[in-house]
């Protein structure tokens, strides 16, 4: 009988290695690990056969498999933007978050967002700590490392600068001051001199306010809004890009665009 | 068990286990791989002087047969362990790689990493 | 030479390597006759030492040096492991997530069978010198019992318990220094080292078999924690090959 074991090890080893997915392959050769230590046992080697269970079909099984799993949890790293990701009282609101919810419930996992500043969240995103990045960030910002899926809102740059004291060179416009819009619509309230590059919803929250005192000028180009997704989440790129389109096929983009951006 | 099948076993799993190293191309099967051919050196040590009827290595009365060679399975016992000990340092090794180049395919890293030389 | 005709290639030679050697094997392998005088001579060094398992007292006891080396080429590999995963980056704002299972079933389980499990591995350990088992595999089914309740009920509530991972650190590296002391030992009462400090004993009863019990407790102490170490960095991590 050993021996019919023991020339089973091989096909079954095969049959492991040849599987497409990783974990059918890892399942495998837990599997060969627990015949192996049958084996072991049968010609007399004890002492081995114990050891060779306890790490073989254990220990390294727990190991590869728990390298290989996808934790529970979407994590957003996100930059407020009114209309577009923002809290509202104890909420959430905007039309990314939307977007973002459906996908959450389409996949079964639960979202967190954190608000970051705004340079953050890409190298969030590259570094991995992040599956996400929202916040009105425009496809062609950061387009290495990650994958990138558009959604059909348009929007276009402006610069802000000024307001210029004589004498003062123009600063070369970099993002909100500190990151955070809520410090760019403090400064513009107080007339302070900022020198920005802002995508369309900002800008249009930003014109609620007296922008008389700064120079705007429409930068060249027609870009589209994007999420942002890590590269190691293929499975969620393809997955938003689906919700995108059907939203976008049924209609329902547009009704959200509407009640959230205009 | 008989000694020769033991061997012989040891010796195509050996095979199989370079077959999956070279063929494959995910990092992880690659691993498991490896794994594969390091148990097969243990098996082969194990089955060297394995008779059909060989009493485990206890120096217990109720055994009455001729005891089997203990000293193969000393050497092994280190063995395993020491597997365990470097496929989980080389898994760890796959991990960063995934989180620096974002593929587990290794032409695929060797590309990038002689793009960063350059 | 194109890709295909290269894996083919591949193939058939390994194939060949191993027919080759398959059939060296089955035609003119010829056993040593090893047999009987070599396996006498085990018998009566583990008598002498006073075990019942053969087979420790050969990794415990004449080839100790081999063990001793092997336990410095783990605890290696979890240093390496424990500093190549636990890198948080400065000033992230993502903590490591903390797998638990939600149900409630399984983590009463898990608390029921963590104290059965751990209480196997120590005797496995303890009883090394008797019966199958030995220090390496009672050190990884106790650390497997604390996998199964990390898994369960989230891998801090387990490490919390357990002691902080500075302790650990230090007592399996303590765990080291002191089997190296006793190697070393027997040099002091003019022995030569690596010779065994307790005594024989009658064989069959716990307190016997000279080193080999201290050895198995202090090499299960070290694999325990090496390994427990090694996988609640892998729990800790994000994971998401």
């Amino acid at each position: 009988m050993t021996n019919a074991l023991v020339l089973l090890l091989p096909v079954v080893a095969g049959i492991a290695l040849l599987q497409r997915r990783r974990l059918y392959a890892v399942i495998g050769m837990a599997v060969f690990s627990l015949l192996l230590a049958a084996v072991y046992l049968l010609a007399a080697a004890p002492d081995v056969a114990i050891t060779e269970a306890a790490i073989g079909a254990a220990l390294v099984t727990f190991i590869y498999v728990l390298a290989l799993r996808k934790t529970g949890r979407l994590v957003v790293a996100a930059s407020e933007v009114p209309g577009l990701i923002q809290r509202e009282g104890d909420g959430i609101s905007g039309l990314e978050w939307v977007i973002l919810q459906r996908l959450a419930h389409a996949v079964g996992m639960d979202l967190v967002i954190r608000f970051v500043p705004h340079e953050e969240v890409g190298p969030m995103v590259l570094r991995g700590e992040a599956d996400i990045a929202a916040g009105g960030l425009v496809a062609s910002d950061i387009d290495q490392g990650v994958l990138v899926v558009p959604y059909p809102l348009p929007t276009a740059r402006f610069r802000i600068t000024g307001p210029a004291s004589p004498g003062e060179q123009h600063a070369e416009p970099a993002g909100p001051p500190t990151g955070y819009f809520a410090d760019l619509v403090d400064a513009v309230r107080s007339d302070e001199p900022v020198a920005v590059t802002l995508d369309l919803a900002r800008f249009l929250a930003l014109t609620r306010y007296d922008l008389s005192a700064y120079t705007v000028e429409r930068m060249e180009g027609d870009l589209n809004y994007a999420l942002l997704v890590s590269f190691g989440r293929v499975d969620l790129h393809a997955q938003l890009a689906e919700l995108i389109d059907e939203l976008d096929s049924t209609g329902r983009m547009e009704r959200l665009i509407r009640r959230f951006v205009e | 068990m008989n000694g020769s099948i033991g061997i012989i076993v040891a010796i195509s799993l050996f095979g199989v286990g370079t077959l999956g190293l070279i063929l494959r191309r995910d990092l992880v099967i690659k691993l498991l791989a490896l794994g594969l051919v390091n148990t097969s050196a243990i098996l082969c040590l194990l089955s060297l002087d394995s008779q059909a009827t060989s009493a485990p290595p206890l120096l217990v009365p109720a055994y009455t047969q001729q005891m089997i060679d203990p000293l193969p399975q000393a050497l092994v016992l280190s063995a395993i362990v020491i597997n365990f000990a470097i496929l989980a340092l080389a898994l760890v090794f796959v991990m960063r790689i995934v989180e620096q180049y974002h593929t587990l395919d290794p032409q695929r890293v060797e590309h990038e990493v002689e793009e960063e030389r350059r | 030479m194109n890709r295909s005709i290269r894996r083919s290639l591949y193939i058939t030679s390994i194939f060949a390597l191993v027919g080759a050697f398959c059939a060296i094997v089955w035609h003119g392998f010829t056993y040593a006759g090893a047999g009987s005088a070599s396996v006498q001579r085990w018998i009566e060094t583990a008598t002498l030492l006073g075990t019942r398992n053969v087979v420790s007292s050969i990794y415990l006891g004449t080839r100790f040096l081999d063990s001793v080396l092997e336990l410095l080429v783990f605890a290696v590999a979890v240093l390496g492991v424990r500093h190549f995963l636990d890198e948080t980056a400065p000033g992230s704002t993502a903590e490591p997530p903390d797998p638990s299972s939600e149900s409630h079933v399984v983590s009463a389980a898990a608390r029921l069978m963590l104290p059965i499990v751990v209480l196997l591995g120590l005797y496995l350990a303890v009883h090394g010198h008797l019966s199958p088992g030995g220090g390496f595999s009672g050190g990884v089914v106790a650390a497997s019992g604390l996998l199964m309740a990390a898994i369960a009920i989230g891998s801090a509530p387990v490490s919390r318990r357990l002691a902080p991972p500075t302790a650990l650190e230090r007592i399996e590296w303590s765990a080291m220094l002191l089997i190296l002391a006793l190697v070393v030992a027997p040099v002091a009462i003019s022995l030569p080292p690596f010779s065994p400090l307790l005594p024989a004993g009658t064989v069959g009863r716990l307190a016997s078999g000279g080193n080999v019990l201290p050895y198995n407790l202090l090499i299960a102490i070290k694999v325990f924690i090496g390994s427990w170490t090694v996988v609640q960095q892998f729990l800790r991590h994000r994971g998401g090959i």
